[in-house]
């Protein structure tokens, strides 16, 4: 359905194609799936091969060149290495390699002869033995393999048409045929429609989801809606939509009129200090506000509270061609291009980097979710983020204020739930934005990943405080380059159940919706099942996901979640006194309230004027800003002069409030950077058997503490209560290892949602209580200690600037960890 | 001349003040009873003081400030605050000679007076029309204050700015140093040997460092007395082949002095430039004479390089390191908002970047013609004690891991900069002289340097980037021997006149720099250590037979080459015969132009290949020096600014989580040692303290990014919470200015 017919049919014709020039027949070789050491997914088919190459590795992988084979099948460009332990063939399939790269992901590929270097398209005609072979990748990776002298000529010219051949640049229609390379074999399709979700997150799909989060969030006057149930209401919304719980569905209905596309006021998050983050798009003009309605809509946007802020992201935010053009400049920086050989003198790197405009981008987003952060932390406030369509700045920046205020959208899997909620389910367009089918270039833009760059800047100006890591942001980033995840494939959740089938039987709408989508749309049995992009399992092995997030939890937070209210008095912050029911406008970083901001209020529909006939005064305006500065100024010091007590900064809820200025923000190294030849330097090749000193030291912890227990088990009679006490830490790593959920050790009262299976914390000193949180990838970290040597990270500790310094210190859990009861489910690692 | 201090900790409350007449107050070391003194240090003496003075925040928005007394003495301005300084956390990280509110006198870049809504430049002592209402001082370590003078007294006023201007910005003779009067007032306890930081003052320890490296070369004794050359260094070692005549011949111009030797026997050497004279041959043929005499050294190969063509001269240094401080210079914050609109490309456009390249880059080409081609090298200069000293001595940091180790970084610095006759005198301008011609942060350019190779290697090294941070403060600290003189011959000339002056007293005895003692407890020094330095060397026996077995608990790289590198020398396969055929540069050749360098693309060569090994980081290391690879030092230069700093973020957290991860090692082998104690002695189980680092992390939390350098207070007063836009908007719907905040209740608005 994503495609038209016209391209499936183009699809059609290009397998035969390959066939002629498959190498092997797959047929034979499908029970097990290995060719030439190289493991197929099934019904992949080996096009070619080159033997004796060697791949450059970047510095993130260890540096230095690996040998081994080079394969290109139709669905990747795949590398083995030479002596790596025979594949399990039980093992379930993985669908890229550590070396692999997918075919879909090159932009560009490059052939560098002895004494030239030429681009390689489908039509041209190498006039020379490529000795090196260069692919340019779009998530801004360049993959770099030699050829050996002894590697024989035809091979590497074949494997090189193979590659240029095959990849397609940007040519429509490509897309689905490569879905159907990776995933369209029947048994594929029944490994996928197999797999499960993992449970340790919050997908958003269904109303338990959403009241879940309510929970999580202390929530109080909020209910579930399901009155778009049928996207009747408005399409672009996802089935499930929060309101307050004072409005009817029958009331609600109505309102869905006043918003453009019928995008209401949802609520989105509570601050622990009760105020709530709302996001709706811009207000319907041209329609008469009933008296009705007019209550209805009141009572939407400020949630029962009584000051509204409206945050306006039109003006002040790039717009999506802006960001558009500042990537493609950013990118043009920091891929150092061999076909067009023209590079940026060092001495105006600087410059160059300003004028892409990219950084001012990040800022201005940052800065914009910070202010909201602000406002929200000042409590007793509805804030509603309002943006013309409400799909792009609008998940930029109540995602960033999330991230900001809530510890449990810095773990790895609560940021996962925090994409779903604001950019999946609330229908950011990804499959316009991203462009996979090369077909409407004006949409494209990278919201996405300017939203990934905002929060690695967080990260990196706070790298102690985050679960996940940068690898794991590396993951995201690279996986949109990947058209193979139903996240990404869709731009709303409509469109994601229609492929999925949900309403194909269902229902048909009067107002005839069937007619936005593309023609022939109808499920394609074909088409295969598109996984979900957190599935890293199916693109990671365990090894590099353990490395998604960090092992030495942050600090823990002391204080409780109270009934998600964590505002002791709140009448210090209450305006409410003034004016009853009051909106301000935020916009350009100060406060006003123009007569005509909610329209229903405005003097043209006039009925609402009686009621509130006092226009919020100047005031007021001057109230919310001292508010806002009085946070600013007053409560540090506060903080300060109790800063050995629980809470001072480390306030679990005090959002991290990112520096902006010049210096402060930087460029993400790790990722634009990766690719760029001379970047390459930037985290040298470490020989390989060497670990990273802080690897080492975590490693050596770790044999202390088996030697400790060892010694401690022998002496003492009655080893459980005795052994408990040293370990106790140990109890609480080993916990974050398993779960991967645990941004807090479990000493931490329960509050959030997603600690909800962490053992009672009454047992923490309890030898059995090891045992019992579920172990999503406990046997990955052993493995990462056994061959230390493969695992080769690349640290820079001595970098002043956070950019490129990685809490990575990792414990490794105790082996006696290896023996824990696989439970609970499918999930992540296994 | 302590007691002088001891009404320091007793403070009035600020209405005192109206009780002591100025005269009073300026009666200097006589009426210390109501008198506000810091806790002078031994022969300090305060000059003048003026009371109820308000220092500013640099936060525009507030205006806010503390009240409190100016004071200038001989050693440094100093502001002691009315307010008590109450419970004082005792700050993990502070100098002893001078406190976050005291400016020694040479640190002061420049003092501008604040008029109503104007600042005005002070350039000298005489005040034309009016005097200011505010002194704006400029710090060298990039520190502003700002001091209203609008509370107090007019000819309190008036003295006390006439004071701090002619004490900071008058010329003065070298006598009025600081240091001579602390030196004689103060025992040190006799540098206690310093773990052997080799001083090189002595034939011994230039034999040592001759020895250590294996290099062939003759060492002169024949200079103690500077019987040769004032110029030349007391000793030196030059090749074999130079005769005695020759050293006399130009005064030591032109003789190459040697500096470090490659394992595979070449060695670098640096030469000051000799005067060219046209038509008279002689220089000529001595300077033949003299790379002849470099050749003879290896293999009869010899490069060499002018840097004075190659490089910036040290004036193109001043200037550009004057536009670039400027961007840290924050007044108000404002200003800082302002200049971030275009911070990258003032960056840029400033050069100092740039010129950190090149001389990282000219490094590197010297290290590739050692290493690579096994070349005598022989770097020259006008003056041969500032390009060369930088370039010289990064070279020697790339080749040799002895010198990043604490103490081999000092050895350095004195080898190369303190008796290789750096002009530290006179490029630092301790004086205050009026001719800046001379003045050039070549030092502080050097330091640079080696931070960007600590910040793209960190485990290569044992500082810290806090030592670096520390020692480019302390060339502005007028104490210590190491910045004060021209070169040793200045230094003897200049201690044998103090010494006779002050007979009774036996020789004066400058601390040097590398006594961190005199500047910091041993807490702080901890923070010198880098503690990912790959591996711990011995604190005694210093470097001399390195490869110990690996004993280390952790940290510990294997360290296969550290002083055995010629088995690994990464181009050794290149030491062919051809390298035995005569290859001397013809001297025609270097006089003329300099060998049209090219370096970039083949050093880019010599860089890749060296990329390709696995990095060792106790063998060779080379900078990379691509665009973005060439930062700013933030520690250095944003420290104080308060709108950067990270609560609770940044580097240090990592840093600090390390230690706690080192800390727990610790405690678990002790709790182990104890363990199989009791096993042996089958006693009571030991109660092992949990290895709780919550605490301690949740103390590192607190830290800012600038840590060590701003107090936690100062962080949090007006740490600004509200980003740029917002915050200016908020200044510009005028004065909502704050009305209550704890520690600082004086509230002004100017």
């Amino acid at each position: 359905m994503l495609t038209g017919s016209k391209t499936t049919f183009k699809v059609r014709q290009m397998v035969p194609d390959m066939k002629e020039r498959m190498l092997s027949q797959s047929g034979l070789n499908a029970r097990s799936r290995d060719m030439f050491g190289l493991r197929c997914l099934p019904g992949e088919c080996v096009l070619q091969r080159a033997v004796l190459v060697r791949k450059k590795l970047t510095a993130r992988e260890g540096g230095g060149w690996l040998a081994g084979t080079l394969f290109c099948t139709h669905f990747r460009v795949a590398f083995v290495p030479q002596d790596i332990p025979k594949p399990d063939d039980n093992a379930d399939p993985v669908l890229l390699g550590d070396h692999d790269v997918a075919l879909a992901s090159i932009e560009k590929v490059v052939a560098v002869g002895p004494s030239r270097t030429k681009l390689v398209t489908p039509n041209s005609s190498l006039k020379f033995t490529p000795e090196e072979l260069v692919l340019y990748c779009r998530d801004l990776r360049v993959i770099c393999f030699l050829f050996d002298r002894l590697t024989p000529e035809t091979q590497a010219i074949e494997i090189t048409y193979t590659i240029a051949k095959t990849y397609q640049p940007l040519k429509p229609g490509t897309v689905l045929s490569f879905q159907n390379a990776a995933l369209g074999s029947v048994e594929m399709k029944q490994f996928l429609s197999n797999r499960r979700k993992d449970t340790h997150m919050n997908w958003f799909e269904s109303a338990a989801d959403w009241e879940q989060e309510l929970e999580r969030c202390g929530a109080a006057g909020w209910r579930v809606s399901s009155v778009n149930d049928r996207f009747e209401m408005a399409t672009s919304l996802p089935r499930f939509n929060v309101v307050p719980q004072k409005v009817l569905d029958t009331e609600l209905k109505k309102t869905f009129a006043h918003f453009n596309e019928g995008r209401i006021p949802r609520w989105c998050w509570r601050h622990p200090r009760g105020s709530d983050l709302l996001r709706m798009a811009s207000f319907q003009n041209n329609i008469y506000h009933e008296k009705d309605d007019i209550r209805n809509l009141e009572l939407i946007l400020f949630g029962g509270l009584s000051l509204c802020v409206v945050v306006e992201l039109g003006e002040e935010m790039p717009s999506p061609a802006d960001i558009q053009l500042a990537h493609s400049r950013l990118r043009a920086l920091c891929l150092g291009d061999l076909s067009t050989s023209v590079s940026v003198p060092d001495d105006k790197w600087l410059s160059t980097l300003e004028s892409t405009h990219w950084l001012d981008y990040t800022r201005c987003c940052l800065r914009k979710a910070a202010e909201v952060a602000c406002l929200l932390r000042s409590g007793h406030l509805t804030v509603a983020l309002q943006e013309a369509e409400d799909r792009d700045m609008s998940c930029v920046v109540s995602s960033l204020v999330q991230v900001m205020c809530d510890p449990h959208c810095r773990t790895q899997l609560g940021f996962q739930g925090l994409v779903q909620k604001e950019w999946v389910m609330a229908g950011h367009r990804f499959y316009n934005r991203v462009n996979y089918h090369r077909d409407n270039d004006k949409e494209e833009a990278p919201v996405f990943l300017l939203f990934l760059d905002c929060v690695w800047q967080l990260w990196s100006q706070y790298p102690s405080r985050f679960q996940l890591t940068e690898d794991f942001l590396l993951a995201l980033h690279d996986s949109v380059h990947l058209p193979l995840f139903s996240t990404f494939l869709a731009n709303c959740q409509r469109e994601r159940c229609k492929r999925t089938q949900h309403l194909s039987q269902s229902y048909t709408p009067v107002n005839g919706w069937r007619d936005v989508l593309p023609r022939g749309s109808s499920p394609d049995p074909s088409d295969p099942t598109l996984p979900p992009v957190w599935d890293w399992a199916l693109q990671y092995s365990g090894q590099r996901q353990a490395r998604f997030t960090q092992p030495i939890p942050p600090p823990p937070s002391i204080k409780p979640l109270l009934n998600g209210n964590l505002n002791t008095n709140p009448d210090a912050h209450r305006l409410s006194d003034t004016t009853p029911v009051s909106v301000f406008l935020l916009s350009r970083g100060a406060f006003s309230c123009p007569a005509n901001l909610l329209p229903w209020r405005s003097s043209s529909s006039g009925v609402y004027k009686k009621s509130h006939r006092r226009a919020p005064s100047s005031e007021n305006v001057q109230a919310l800003e001292r508010l806002l500065k009085a946070w600013a100024l007053t409560e540090y010091p506060h903080a300060l002069t109790s800063n050995c007590g629980p809470q001072g900064p480390l306030d679990p809820y005090e959002p991290l409030l990112p520096l902006l200025l010049g210096p402060c923000v930087g460029v993400w190294r790790e990722c634009y950077l990766r690719g760029a030849l001379h970047a390459q330097a930037f985290s040298h090749p470490i020989s390989s058997n060497h670990l990273h000193p802080v690897e080492q030291l975590a490693w050596e912890v770790q044999q202390l503490r088996d030697k400790l227990a060892l010694a401690s088990s022998k002496t003492d009679a009655n080893p459980p209560a005795k052994r408990a006490e040293p370990r106790r830490t140990d109890t609480n790593l080993n916990q974050n290892t398993n779960n991967g959920t645990f941004l807090f050790p479990a000493s931490r009262p329960q509050g959030l949602g997603v600690t909800r299976a962490a053992p009672p914390p009454t047992s923490i000193n309890h030898q059995t209580s090891r045992g019992a949180p579920p172990s999503s990838a406990p046997q990955s970290r052993p493995s990462h200690k056994d061959n230390g040597g493969s695992n080769k990270h690349t640290f820079l500790f001595g970098h002043p600037s956070a950019t490129e310094a990685r809490p990575d210190q990792r414990y490794y859990p105790a082996p006696n960890n290896t023996k824990l009861p696989k439970s609970n489910g499918p999930s992540i690692g296994s | 001349m302590l007691s002088l201090g001891s009404g320091g900790g007793k403070s009035a409350k600020p209405s005192f003040v109206s009780y002591v007449t100025p005269e009073e107050i300026n009666s200097e070391k006589d009426t210390p009873k109501e008198e506000k003194h810091p806790d002078l240090l031994p022969g300090e003496v305060v000059f003048c003081s003026a009371s109820t003075v308000l220092k500013l925040t640099q936060d525009e928005l507030s205006q806010r400030g503390t009240f409190g007394t100016l004071l200038c003495t001989n050693f440094r301005v100093s502001f002691i605050s009315d307010e008590e300084t109450g419970e004082e956390t005792a700050p993990l990280f502070k100098n002893k000679l001078y406190g976050e509110n005291d400016i020694p006198l040479s640190c002061v870049d420049n003092i501008y007076g604040g008029y109503e809504d104007k600042r005005k430049l002070v350039t000298g002592s005489q005040v034309k029309n009016k005097y200011p209402s505010k002194i704006i001082i400029h710090c060298k370590d990039l520190r502003v204050f700002q001091f209203a003078l609008t509370f107090c007294k007019e000819e309190d006023a008036k003295r006390i700015f006439q004071g701090i201007v002619h004490h900071c910005l008058e010329p003065k003779s070298l006598k009025n140093i600081f240091a001579f009067s602390f030196c004689e007032n103060t025992a040190f306890p006799e540098m206690q040997m310093q773990q052997r930081t080799m001083m090189f003052d002595s034939a011994e320890d230039w034999a040592q460092d001759l020895k250590r490296t294996k290099g062939s070369c003759r060492l002169v004794t024949e200079n103690a007395n500077f019987g040769l050359s004032p110029n030349l260094p007391q000793y030196f070692i030059v090749p074999e082949s130079v005769s005695e005549a020759d050293m006399t011949l130009f005064q030591g111009k032109g003789l190459p002095i040697w500096c470090w030797s490659h394992h595979s026997g070449c060695a670098l050497f640096k030469t000051s430039n000799l005067p060219l004279q046209q038509e008279d041959n002689v220089p000529q043929s001595y300077m033949e004479k003299m790379l002849t005499a470099v050749a003879h050294n290896y293999l009869y190969s010899v490069k060499t390089e002018d840097l004075s063509d190659t490089l910036p001269t040290v004036q193109d240094i001043q200037l550009s390191y004057s536009k670039f401080k400027q961007f840290f210079f924050i007044d108000s914050t404002t200003d800082f908002w302002v200049s971030d609109m275009k911070w990258f490309s003032s960056l840029d456009n400033c050069g100092w970047l740039d010129i950190i390249r090149q001389c990282l880059q000219k490094a590197m080409e010297v290290v590739e013609c050692l290493e690579k081609e096994n070349n005598n090298v022989l770097i020259m200069e006008d003056g041969g004690s500032d390009l060369c000293c930088v370039i010289s001595s990064l070279a020697q940091l790339m080749l040799d891991s002895y010198y990043r180790t604490l103490q081999g970084f000092q050895s350095l610095v004195q080898k190369e900069w303190v008796a290789g006759g750096h002009n530290f005198l006179d490029r630092c301008n301790q004086l205050h002289l009026k001719d800046k011609e001379n003045v050039s942060p070549v030092f502080l350019l050097f330091l640079e340097c080696v931070w960007q190779l600590l910040q793209q290697y960190g485990p290569a090294f044992q500082f810290s980037e806090t030592y670096l941070t520390v020692l480019s403060d302390s060339i502005h600290v007028p104490v210590f021997s190491t910045f004060l003189f021209n070169s040793q011959h200045h230094r003897a000339s200049i201690l044998r006149q103090a010494d006779s002056s002050h007979s009774q007293r036996g020789t004066l005895n400058c601390p040097t720099v590398w006594d961190w003692s005199v500047q910091f407890d041993c807490k702080a020094q901890q923070l010198f250590i880098n503690p990912l330095y790959a591996e711990k060397p011995k604190l005694d026996k210093s470097m001399r037979r390195p490869h110990r077995p690996k004993h280390q608990r952790q940290l510990s790289l294997p360290s296969a080459t550290f002083k055995t590198p010629p088995k690994k020398g990464f181009f050794k396969d290149e030491t062919d015969s051809l390298k035995k055929i005569l290859r001397v540069k013809r001297i025609s050749r270097w006089m003329l132009s300099p060998d049209s360098p090219q370096p970039s693309s083949t050093s880019r060569e010599f860089y890749e290949a060296w990329q390709r090994k696995p990095l060792d980081y106790h063998g060779l290391l080379l900078p990379c020096l691509d665009g973005p690879a060439v930062r700013i030092w933030m520690q250095r230069y944003l420290r104080w600014i308060q709108e950067v700093q990270i609560f609770g973020g940044g580097l240090v957290t990592v840093l600090s989580k390390v230690s706690d991860l080192l800390d727990e090692v610790q405690e678990l082998q002790r709790q182990l040692d104890r363990h199989s104690s009791s096993l042996t002695s089958n006693h009571q189980r030991p109660r092992p303290r949990p290895i709780s680092a919550e605490t301690d992390s949740r103390l590192s939390v607190l830290l800012s990014s600038s840590f060590p350098f701003t107090t936690l207070k100062n962080n949090w007063s007006y740490k600004p919470a509200i980003p740029t836009g917002l915050l200016q908007s908020l200044m510009n719907s005028g004065n909502l200015a704050d009305t209550e905040d704890d520690d600082q209740e004086s509230l002004v608005r100017a």
